[in-house]
């Protein structure tokens, strides 16, 4: 028992002492590196930005500002579920799918279903169909995950191909183009699309986000589940609920986020929305949620996509190639997530 | 120690000195032993020991940290597995390693490239390589039939004629009869002598005090890493072994005062899975219930069967009202069951989470006005218990990962007294934790005990059982061969039922094999 005790003393030296609370600058920006990564960034935007007729700086022009969040809503809404996603140690690949389907469906009430009540209550019911056939594929989506243990990769990528097939069946692989004047498609075309709308949306959905998964008891279940799933199990947590929670809500927005783009787009294509999950996947991973699950934040999820926006932004001022500016981003999603893996014990 | 002259003369390999720690713990203390050529040596001691440790250092899988092999008295460089089959040193693990859609000729040959000089693959020159040696080891199917078609008993002669076939003259084994019939042992014992004729030594490494004492010519016993002494098996008894495997440290155990009742508050009745086979006992208010079995015995898989883990369990579980198998650890929380698992690491904490998080994270709902947890009440709740459980950390705020494995253990151990459950099943719950943390653990377990809870410890460290324990049931192969009360229970006593030699287990049911 003697030398029992001798061997399990020399295992355990005494927990570290915690590094005095003084932390390096380095060490600091090291902590927030998405947030100085997007600092760095304005930074080079303004350097490079043109320059307008009056020698203002182009980039920090409230219009162009304005137009980059704009222009990353609709990835930063999907971007938002697939951080719940991502964080509860899944993926989910049909969100592009998803967006698709919602347009379609949004299109297709608007413009080709006369209910002959009012406007308001026509686009309420156009929208609402939309977002629950969104929300209803994430549900099935996560009870399949859950219920059937299949990999998150493979139902997804299932879903992704089925929903697509869907959309494109039910609009038979064809634009639904919106109308104008003071046809009801026009309306929620200019409602939807509208710069303090969409900005507002994201905002207020990022907002809710974030307190959902920092206050509640299911945002705590989600990253238990992405940190250790089997240790949650052990600890009575209702994995499978959560996980169909977390896929109907990532479906819900990525149907929210196909609304808008419906609005913004002035139509309905079945077609659209090809690699959205992939620039949403980036996004997250660029804003330090770990791929592996259970650690990140919505907040860096918000950063990660103006990250990429404003990087399309200045490139796009700069006149880049758009072939180039995809490899330029190839080179920044992996630059980011190596920084961030960087001097982390695994 | 006394040997035989030729064999100190003449030993095949020689373990000198070897040594190997991980991370602090010491799993091999200087230990030397020596093995004659067509000596089949046994390989003996509790958990912990360091048999498998030992076993990995001859096959290569694991360097040592000081001492050296020798084999026909020549040092010998084993860095790899690859270097110990080049030595002629072959191992037989547990899980077989061979690949099940290949055939039985092309796993023996699998390493020997020589065999083919072309890169077609000539399935007569195949069966004409492997067909001795299949001869030897008895196997006598084809040698086209695809591994996955055999029974464990034949996969195992396979891997015995691949070692071999590369030359091996000394064969490890580990556990080589866990999953075999009885005929499939008798075959494999023939076969082991025939070996030992022909000078093929083997280092055999078991529980199973009988088999080692039917098969083995020496017998070595390890215990807590260190060499206790080596044995020959014909002038043994199994008292004398189970001696050597408990030590000499027999000072009595002071036993923690009882608080045991009669109020039954869980009942197990012939609980069977893939690993149990008709548990049953009954844990009564205030007991603490020490389980001890050798590592495989079905210690851990009993507490998975418990509490919802394991699908194939079936039987009678009465607690909470019900009595069937919980279906799940949701379910088994509700009716009263707690688990503080085995390995912390995976199967207990959120690593990257915080302490506080970790500690409430069976007790959120509890803590939640409408799904939004109340973080004033989660402050105080995990704060109580942390502090009564004398956690150390910078903050409860702290990532669970930045504490010693002492303070992870408490962080866990509080999840469960916050939820405070009936029964509690704490399995290892002081395993790699430093002197002062086992101490605050027995704290909990007398604790919970004083407060009428049930526990049922789970633990290699007999002293530590023989402490806490109002009872022990031992368990061996998924059966329990004894159940003894703390004032008659002795190390020897639970290491002869863990083991299951036939004079210890003083008329309690026999494995019949």
């Amino acid at each position: 028992m003697q030398s029992e005790q001798i061997r399990a003393a020399k295992a355990e030296p005494a927990a570290p002492k915690r590094a005095a609370k003084w932390q390096s600058p380095l060490a600091y920006l090291r902590r927030l590196q998405s947030a100085t990564g997007l600092i760095g960034l304005i930074i080079l935007a303004a350097i490079i930005s043109p320059r307008a007729n009056d020698g203002s700086v182009v980039f920090f022009q409230v219009g162009n500002i304005t137009d980059i969040i704009r222009q990353v809503s609709e990835i930063g809404i999907i971007a938002l579920g697939m951080t719940y996603v991502i964080l509860s140690g899944g993926i989910d690949l049909s969100v592009g799918s998803t967006l698709a389907l919602s347009a379609s469906i949004t299109a297709m009430l608007l413009m080709r279903w006369s209910p002959g009540f009012g406007f308001a209550e026509h686009i309420v019911l156009a929208v609402a169909a939309a977002l629950g056939a969104s929300a209803a594929i994430g549900f099935v989506t996560g009870l399949v995950i859950s219920r059937l243990n299949i990999q998150p990769f493979v139902v997804t990528l299932a879903t992704m191909i089925g929903v697509r097939g869907f959309a494109r069946w039910l609009t038979s692989n064809t634009n639904i183009d919106f109308g104008f004047g003071q046809d009801v498609s026009a309306v929620f075309s200019n409602v939807g699309s509208h710069k303090p709308v969409v900005i507002g949306t994201l905002a207020v959905l990022a907002l809710i986000f974030a307190f959902v998964l920092g206050r509640t008891v299911f945002g705590r279940y989600v990253r238990a589940i992405g940190d250790n799933e089997k240790a949650a199990a052990y600890a009575g947590v209702p994995i499978a609920r959560v996980k169909a929670w977390v896929y109907t809500l990532c479906g819900l927005l990525a149907g929210l986020a196909g609304v808008i783009h419906a609005a913004q787009c002035h139509q309905g294509n079945p077609n659209d929305g090809v690699a959205y999950e992939l620039e949403a996947i980036a996004a997250v991973v660029i804003g330090g949620t770990s791929l592996s699950g259970g650690k990140g934040s919505i907040g860096g999820t918000i950063l990660g996509t103006l990250i990429m926006g404003i990087l399309t932004n200045i490139l796009r001022l700069k006149m880049v190639d758009t072939n180039v500016e995809f490899m330029i981003k190839a080179v920044i999603i992996v630059l980011a997530v190596w920084a961030q893996s960087r001097g982390k014990p695994s | 120690m006394q040997l035989p002259e030729e064999w100190r003369v003449n030993p095949l390999l020689r373990v000198e000195g070897v040594s190997k720690r991980y991370g602090g713990v010491c799993a091999l203390d200087g230990v030397s032993m020596e093995v004659a050529p067509g000596d089949v040596h046994a390989l003996i001691g509790g958990n912990g020991a360091g048999k498998s440790t030992l076993s990995k250092v001859i096959a290569g899988v694991v360097r040592p940290d000081a001492g050296r092999i020798l084999l026909d008295g020549k040092p010998a460089t084993i860095r790899s597995p690859l270097d110990a089959q080049r030595h002629g040193i072959g191992i037989i693990f547990q899980e077989l390693d061979l690949f099940t859609s290949l055939t039985v000729a092309e796993n023996v040959a699998i390493r020997n490239v020589h065999v083919e000089k072309s890169w077609l693959v000539n399935s007569a020159a195949l069966d004409g390589f492997c067909r001795p040696f299949l001869d030897q080891v008895g196997f006598h199917l084809p040698s086209s039939t695809r591994v996955e078609e055999l029974s464990i008993g034949q996969m195992q002669l396979v891997a015995i004629a691949r070692a071999l076939s590369m030359g091996a003259r000394l064969i490890l084994m580990d556990e080589p009869t866990s999953s075999l019939s009885e005929d499939d042992v008798d075959r494999l014992f023939g076969l082991i002598r025939s070996l030992g004729r022909n000078g093929v030594s083997v280092v055999y490494v078991s529980h199973r005090m009988q088999e080692i004492l039917r098969i083995a010519d020496r017998i070595t016993v390890l215990r807590d890493g260190r060499y206790v002494g080596t044995r020959s098996a014909a002038d043994v008894t199994p008292e004398a072994i189970i001696a050597m495997m408990v030590g000499a440290e027999l000072a009595q155990t002071v036993h923690a005062a009882s608080h045991r009742t009669d109020r039954v508050l869980l009942t197990v009745r012939n609980l069977s899975s893939a690993k149990l086979k008709g548990i049953s006992f009954d844990v009564r208010a205030g007991e603490v219930l020490g389980i001890a079995g050798l590592v495989g015995a079905g210690r851990s898989e009993l507490g998975a069967a418990l509490f919802g883990l394991d699908p194939t369990a079936a039987g009678t579980v009465s607690i909470g009202g019900r009595d069937n198998v919980p279906p799940s650890p949701r379910e088994a929380i509700a009716r009263g069951l707690g688990l503080v698992p085995e390995d912390r690491k995976l199967q207990g904490l959120m690593m990257q989470m915080s302490v506080k998080e970790n500690s409430t994270l069976s007790i959120l709902p509890e803590l939640a006005v409408a799904g939004l947890v109340d973080g004033r009440q989660e402050v105080s709740r995990s704060a109580g218990v942390l502090q009564r459980m004398a956690l150390k950390a910078a903050s409860y705020d702290a990532v669970v990962s930045s504490l010693s494995g002492g303070n992870q253990q408490k962080v866990l151990l509080s999840r469960w007294l916050l939820v405070d459950p009936d029964v509690l099943f704490l399995d290892e719950p002081t395993r790699g934790i430093d002197v002062s943390a086992k101490e605050d653990v027995y704290g909990v377990i007398e604790e919970l005990a004083r407060s009428g809870k049930g526990v049922i410890l789970v633990s290699s460290e007999l002293p530590e059982l023989l402490r806490c324990s109002d009872r022990i049931m031992v368990l061996h192969e998924g059966r329990v061969t004894g159940m003894l009360e703390s004032s008659e229970a002795t190390q020897e006593k639970i290491m002869a039922l863990a083991t299951c030699s036939a004079e210890h287990a003083n008329g309690e049911p026999q494995i019949a094999e």
